[in-house]
């Protein structure tokens, strides 16, 4: 796949409202058969800069490029999007719903439905599971074979398996050509995206691939039986912690210095260096420049 | 495979709850029991439908189990934070706490200790007069917390407190957490957040009703029957299979075929994938073997 | 287009409240003017007072077009003037004839508009064989008669929409769940949402009551006491009412078509614009049914014609008891809305539950919150 005609290309966005910055300064770009993954938690800015890519808002500064065009009628009819809220219709069947998409983009014989969905032909959207409803919002936006998928946070709230199966769908998708953007606030997602860009406060914080992005980042994992005065001691002293089941890790310092407060509080503990997570490298970023 | 409340202790036994819906009569609840002990976190885990929500309103006294008995303090000694939160957003973040505060008979001076003490440990002490509509989500999740708190319950309930929320105030609130459990109170709390049921003592893994697994998180794995495998075996699996990034894993009911390789200690997402294809299996046909 | 066309008559076809309103309103607008909407009141309420009265009585019945016109519900010969006044004053007759002076004087409610209307069209064409004299209301304005029965307008909006609203609000926000596993009685919570309602309910009535004597000069002849108890009534019948919209809302728009629903029919059919004496029994009895009719008697009667419970215990005693109902329903209703759910009885049949299907009474409010 040439790197000359992404799919999707940002340039520089910005976009506010009123005195907020809901994007400032992101640059993108996604390739067919790419799945990027935008990382961040709710307020970061993901669904903005998905909305300035759909032509939905306008930029107030820097360039989005869809298809090789600016956003349009015509672009958003080559591309499949499941927003936030699914985008269904509570009040009416499964059929009904099926039934408007296809109509709405033009699609004479939609493709096969999955076995759960045609199962539930006949019952109203706003009765059915959150699983069925997110599959039916996937089939939707795939009605009109579109070469490019946008998904705002499509697996959130639902159970591993059915997670697992939302990303079997979005993998296939990938492999047959489409390009794939993704935003999710689960940072484990992070995996099964081929590139990744975390956001937080409308900035971008990194970009690449999971290792690319943790690789500068120091962690120091802390061993100790009585983890919880860990984990005080060391938030006490304002150092960004975070737990990883009930060890206690430091992002963004020597290992010298986590002993030193360790050993402060009375604290016995075994220190060691290990690889960064991204939720660390997020906090690290959110935090005004720290050096305590 | 269950976990029954201590003599004495606060959680629910063999309860099924089952409403009438729409669609018919639906079981939000089968034969679940769970142990909420004091001095630890105890963690329900599962997707949306799943039975989080109910199982807590049942222990918060909300929803009356059809069968099965419910062990909890009354109103004054128990706080809840439901999944919005449970915020009153018309109002400041100090008139939040007031209003909390006067209902369960905290006032005068108790009330403006506890008011520091909290918004201290929440970070909140510079919002105290902001409209809590205003607050990021994580400011208003750590509030809601809050005001669950502010009497000191005696079991402190928590339905999805951090989904959502950003990074550095999910840490926060997981730190409010831990040390609400460390002073000795039993906190029960819901999640989807895998690595959050990781970190805690005791988890009840739930779908569609029905309890997979409870018991201490890093005891998952092998408490999957079969085997999980990655790699060439897995990709033909078929349904049983699932993507992990660029690799695939697959649940097997017997051992490992030959030829493939078998994942020795399966983490918490593969372990629930599996133990939810189990018993999905086991559903479908009841005669098959484990 | 099309699909957009089908879909939006799909989900029409599911919006009952919609619909309703789109069935409903027609009918309810058809009724009223086709049938409601008259100001001209053919037939007048008569007393005849006074020595010369059983005389009065025979010529007017002897007359066919006076007696079309004048129905005669009391004569009393051994009346004075006091007594005609008084006849009107209890609201018995729109019209107290008083023969006993030099000529016949009628004495004309000036409390019905309409009514009082029509009797000065007849008293003209008896041109000078009577004298007349309109009490209450001399100059028959408009705004002395509008004015009471604003009051009881603005207790019904304050009462059935602005409280239903701030209840549904509640429900819709999830803290209602939140008050419900506090250590709150239901009756507490029911109390605490309403009494502020109740208080600006009632600040606003005294508002409009005292800005009407102020500015309009309407008139205050009847005992505050009783109007203040009057006005108290009716705001348990509204506020009852309020509630009970609230019970069955889910959203704040569907709690607001319901209350303009219930709101519509008492605007038109109360009284307040359209005299109930002017329309057909057939539509008159739905006035009977509303509230706001019975509080604007009231009203009228106390401030206007200075009139006391004597003749207006009739619709003290109905608003009396609409407000048990509506307020006794209101609160069972409401208690019931917080009280726990109760799952079926019984274990658990075998196999899997499927998909997750939605569980009625509990709220899955996760996923997409931004």
């Amino acid at each position: 796949m040439s790197g000359e005609h992404p799919i999707i290309r940002v340039e520089h966005a910005v976009k506010k409202f009123g005195h907020f910055t809901a994007v400032d300064d992101v640059s993108l770009r996604v390739e067919a058969g790419q799945i990027l993954g935008l990382l961040g938690a709710n307020g970061a800015g993901k669904t903005t800069l998905i909305k300035l890519i759909l032509g939905l808002e306008a930029l107030d500064g820097g360039d989005v490029f869809v298809f090789d065009e600016r956003p349009s009628r015509a672009s958003r009819a080559r591309l499949g999007y499941v927003p936030q809220g699914l985008g269904l219709y509570s009040d009416l069947t499964v059929r009904q719903n099926i039934d408007f998409v296809a109509g709405a983009f033009g699609v004479a014989e939609p493709p096969e439905a999955p076995e759960a969905i045609a199962a539930a032909g006949g019952r109203l959207v706003g009765d059915v599971g959150l699983g069925v409803q997110r599959r039916l919002a996937f089939y939707c936006a795939l009605l009109h074979a579109p070469e490019l998928l946008v998904l705002d946070e499509p697996t959130s709230g639902v159970d591993p398996l059915a997670r697992a199966r939302l990303w079997d769908t979005i993998h296939q998708q990938a492999e047959t050509g489409a390009g794939v953007l993704v935003t999710t606030h689960y940072m484990q997602e992070a995996e099964q995206c081929d590139d990744l860009l975390l956001m937080s406060h409308g900035r971008k914080v990194a970009a690449g691939t999971e290792a690319e992005i943790t690789a500068g980042t120091k962690v120091v994992e802390v061993s100790t039986p009585s983890w919880v005065a860990a984990f005080d001691a060391l938030s006490a002293a304002g150092l960004p912690v975070t737990l990883a089941g009930r060890v206690v890790r430091v992002a963004g310092l020597e290992r010298a210095q986590i002993d030193e407060v360790l050993a402060a509080a009375s604290v016995p503990a075994t220190v060691r260096d290990v690889p960064a997570t991204l939720e660390e490298k997020m906090v690290l970023a959110d935090r005004p420049e720290s050096a305590p | 495979m269950s976990v029954r409340p201590a003599a004495g202790g606060w959680g629910a036994e063999g309860c099924t709850v089952r409403f009438t819906s729409a669609r018919g009569v639906v079981t939000a609840l089968s034969d679940i029991s769970l142990a909420v002990p004091r001095g630890q976190v105890t963690a329900v885990v599962g997707g949306d439908g799943a039975g989080k929500t109910t199982l807590l309103r049942v222990l918060a006294g909300r929803v009356t189990p059809g069968s099965g008995r419910v062990s909890a303090p009354d109103a004054h000694d128990m706080g809840f934070m439901p999944s919005a939160s449970g915020v009153w957003r018309e109002l400041t973040v100090d008139e939040n706490l007031e209003f909390v505060g006067r209902a369960y008979g905290v006032r005068g001076a108790r009330l403006a200790a506890r008011r520091r003490t909290l918004l201290e440990r929440a970070d909140l002490l510079d919002a105290a007069d902001r409209l809590s509509g205003r607050l990021s989500g994580g400011m208003r999740q750590k509030l809601g917390f809050c005001l669950a708190m502010i009497h000191e319950p005696e079991l402190l309930i928590l339905d999805e407190p951090s989904t959502g929320v950003d990074p550095v105030s999910r840490v926060e609130l997981w730190r409010m957490i831990a040390e609400t459990a460390a002073t000795g109170r039993a906190v029960v709390m819901s999640t989807t957040y895998l690595d959050e049921a990781e970190r805690v003592a005791s988890v009840l893994v739930l779908d569609g009703g029905y309890a997979l697994y409870a018991g201490d998180p890093r005891n998952i794995g092998s408490a999957v029957p079969g085997c999980v495998v990655r790699g060439a075996a897995a990709v033909v699996a078929g349904q049983a299979a699932w993507r992990r990034g660029p690799e695939t894993h697959a649940w097997f009911a017997a051992e490992v075929p030959a030829g493939s390789e078998g994942v020795a200690d399966p983490d918490m997402e593969d372990a629930v994938i599996a133990l939810t294809l189990a018993h999905d299996a086991r559903a479908a046909d009841p005669r098959a073997a484990t | 287009m099309l699909a957009m066309i089908i879909k939006e008559f799909r989900e029409l076809r599911r919006d009952r409240r919609t619909l309703a309103m789109l069935l409903a309103l027609p009918v309810l607008l058809l009724i009223v003017f086709g049938y409601a909407a008259n100001f001209h009141i053919t037939s007048l309420t008569a007393a005849v007072v006074g020595p010369g009265a059983a005389q009065v009585e025979q010529q007017i019945a002897a007359n066919p077009q006076a007696a079309g016109h004048l129905d005669i519900v009391a004569t009393d010969p051994s009346g004075d003037v006091a007594a005609a006044r008084s006849y009107l004053a209890d609201a018995k007759a729109n019209v107290a004839v008083y023969v006993g002076g030099a000529k016949p004087v009628v004495y004309i409610d000036g409390s019905s508009l309409f009514a009082a209307q029509s009797a000065q069209v007849l008293v003209a064409s008896l041109g000078s064989k009577v004298d007349s004299e309109i009490l209450f209301n001399p100059q028959l304005k408009t705004s002395w008669v509008m004015v009471p029965a604003l009051v009881g307008l603005i207790l019904t909006f304050i009462g059935m929409l602005v409280t239903s609203i701030g209840l549904v609000k509640e429900r819709q926000n999830g803290t209602l769940e939140q008050l419900a596993v506090m250590p709150f009685r239901p009756s507490a919570v029911i109390a605490g949402k309403i009494a502020p309602y109740f208080v600006l309910a009632a600040a606003d009535m005294l508002a409009v009551t005292l800005l009407g004597v102020w500015i309009f000069k309407v008139p205050f002849n009847g005992s505050p006491l009783l109007f203040a108890l009057g006005g108290a009534i009716f705001l348990f019948v509204v506020l009852g009412l309020g509630v009970l919209i609230s019970t069955i809302s889910q959203t704040v728009g569907q709690a607001i078509q319901t209350a303009m629903f219930v709101l519509m029919p008492q605007i038109l059919l109360s009284g307040f614009i359209f005299p109930l004496a002017a329309m057909p029994a057939g539509v008159r009895w739905i006035g009977y049914l509303l509230p706001l009719t019975y509080f604007a008697k009231i009203s009228q009667g106390i401030m206007l014609r200075g009139a006391g419970l004597s003749s207006l215990w009739p619709a003290f005693v109905i608003l009396t008891v609409m407000a048990v109902v509506a307020f006794g329903a209101a609160v069972l209703r409401f208690q019931r809305s917080i009280a726990p759910v109760r799952s079926r009885a019984g274990r658990s049949p075998g196999g899997k539950l499927g998909d997750g299907t939605a569980e009625q009474g509990v709220e899955v409010l996760k996923g997409a919150t931004p």
